[in-house]
């Protein structure tokens, strides 16, 4: 750290600038790979014309991708419209009222995240089979509740903590509900850390894959499970890969980069005072 | 006041969502452990056979392997990416142009998915024309020859590189929250004091962190012994089962075998195992009323 002397100040850029590349080669190899033909893939020269077939071929059978862009995109949709708002109400609970085993319940909240998602899709697995919920988007957006859940009580606890309470005794006196308060007053205020906490859960809804990887075999695949059947007997087909990537990586990277300034206190947020 | 009750059934959505969808499963996979139920044989679950699927402890290698696959990973991916992370934080903590591109890509690779951070490391990491592989070759000349996947040692290397390369980006930008609230004075007086910037580093700044410091060790560690993703889409737990975890076999028991009364009980070892080391963690470096406010 500390550079005083010029030496150490070019040491520490060339230090930085490996960082920088370390951290970005991995997605622009596979950008580059999205835009190559079959035969420019295994070569590792950069003097390749591009092509943009990629993009189309995956579209068609068998990979089918639009079919799978439209379930990954109900599937998060939903499960943050149900996840969401039930954490907002936990949440605000456990911000502002004392209450019996409130302690016990919100640290159950977070224990739940030991639980392996292996051993949450065992049981699903069996019900949903006699259910008839095998392969369907209902199914995976009742297991990404489970993941999601959790982490969005944990991270909005946090940020609801920063809103006064006098906010809210101010608008009880006006003779609002709870429920307008907490919608109303306290959701407004808290806005970053609800989006946030939003697009928090989004990207792991959006990324998750072994729910998915159990739980669908065909109309409900996501574009995660997707990736694996470009696995073929032919081989790897890693230009369609790539461009499948490129579908699953802009929606969470718009999303990530729009918050990125308040990302840092997203996890910890809870947690440390 | 209303609100007594209002308290409570402002928990309920949550709660009811967060019972049915871990605990439930949980109780029923702890039920499921002690039946014999093989899915092929039978759709529906067969008699109580006491603690029978436990008794893999004694009778399989591939428990202790994925054991030992495990504590391996975990050891090794959580120590590289915490300390790689903290020492890119104390870089970027300065001001620069460099500092700030730097900072401007670190949330990235956190939101791009294993499953395609391990597609993404296995094309790079191929034998024949695999960029990474040629690269590392190409630098360290002893290396050039080695097929990593097909090797043990170097696929559970690649693996540990690929999540290393998801998480210490924004293990970093964590760090870097809690280094900015350390005071720049305390350092300063350090330095006045005649201390060497080694030393101000290690016994003024970092003391001032561990808290988040902790926290980056729990979360990492919980989501290291969960890792199943890229496992499955990087190596497939191969060359042979060594790079298997114990997600990715209790995944292999119960849905390529289908026995569901022992994937159920290694299930809930694993559980037990992850609740255990939470709590310790947890219990060690958290005190109690960070959580209770």
């Amino acid at each position: 750290m500390n550079a005083r002397s010029p030496l150490a100040s070019v040491a520490q850029s060339a230090v930085l600038l490996l960082f920088f590349g370390m951290i970005v080669f991995p997605i622009v190899w596979m950008v580059l790979t999205a835009f190559k033909l079959p035969r420019d893939v295994h070569s590792l020269n950069l003097n390749f014309s591009p092509t943009v077939q990629n993009f189309g071929i995956v579209f068609e059978a068998p990979w089918n991708i639009g079919l799978r862009i439209v379930n990954s995109v109900v599937v998060a949709f939903f499960t943050l419209a149900i996840g969401i708002p039930a954490a907002i109400m936990s949440a605000y609970s456990f911000s502002r009222f004392e209450f019996a085993f409130k302690r016990g319940l919100f640290f159950l909240m977070l224990a739940t995240q030991f639980i392996p998602a292996v051993v949450i899709i065992l049981p699903f697995y069996l019900m949903f089979r006699d259910l008839g919920l095998l392969d369907s988007r209902t199914g995976l957006v009742i297991v990404n509740l489970a993941i999601v859940t959790p982490f969005a009580v944990w991270m909005l606890k946090g940020s609801f903590d920063a809103v006064p309470v006098e906010c809210d005794e101010a608008a009880l006196i006006d003779g609002a509900s709870r429920l307008a308060i907490i919608w109303r007053v306290v959701v407004p205020m808290a806005l970053p850390g609800v989006i946030v906490a939003s697009v928090f859960c989004f990207i792991l809804t959006w990324n998750e894959f072994i729910f998915a990887l159990i739980l669908t075999r065909d109309k409900a695949v996501t574009l995660q499970v997707g990736l694996v059947s470009f696995r073929t007997e032919r081989g790897d087909l890693w230009e369609l890969m790539a461009a499948a990537g490129v579908f699953i990586t802009v929606p969470a990277f718009i999303a990530a980069v729009a918050v990125q300034k308040h990302f840092e206190t997203g996890l910890t947020g809870g947690a440390v005072k | 006041m209303h609100d007594r009750l209002t308290r409570y059934l402002l928990l309920v959505p949550a709660l009811v969502i967060v019972l049915g969808t871990t605990l439930w499963p949980l109780v029923s996979a702890i039920t499921t452990s002690f039946r014999n139920w093989r899915l092929k044989r039978s759709p529906v679950p067969q008699g109580w056979v006491g603690f029978d699927n436990y008794a893999f402890g004694f009778e399989e290698p591939e428990f202790w392997n994925a054991l030992k696959v495990t504590v391996v990973f975990v050891t090794l991916d959580v120590l590289i990416a915490v300390a790689v992370s903290l020492g890119l934080a104390l870089l970027l903590r300065r001001a620069g142009a460099l500092q700030s591109l730097t900072r401007a890509v670190l949330i990235l690779p956190f939101a791009m998915s294993p499953a395609l951070i391990g597609v993404s490391f296995r094309f790079m990491f191929n034998g024949e024309y695999g960029v990474l592989a040629k690269s590392i070759g190409w630098l360290i000349p002893p290396l050039a020859d080695v097929i990593w996947l097909a090797s043990p040692g170097y696929a559970m290397a690649a693996l540990i590189l690929s999540d290393v390369w998801h998480w210490f980006p924004y293990l970093t930008l964590i760090f870097l929250g809690g280094l900015a609230a350390v005071p720049v004075e305390t350092e300063e007086a350090a330095l006045i004091d005649g201390a060497t910037p080694w030393q101000t580093v290690l016994l003024v700044v970092l003391p001032q962190i561990r808290g988040v410091i902790a926290v980056a060790l729990i979360l990492k560690t919980i989501f290291a012994l969960k890792m199943f993703d890229s496992v499955q889409t990087l190596t497939g737990a191969g060359p042979g089962i060594t790079t298997q975890t114990l997600a990715h076999y209790v995944y292999t028991i119960g849905f390529v075998h289908y026995d569901m009364g022992h994937a159920s009980a290694l299930a809930v070892v694993l559980t037990a195992l992850l609740v255990g080391i939470g709590m310790f963690y947890t219990r060690l470096v958290m005190p109690p009323k960070a959580v209770a406010r």
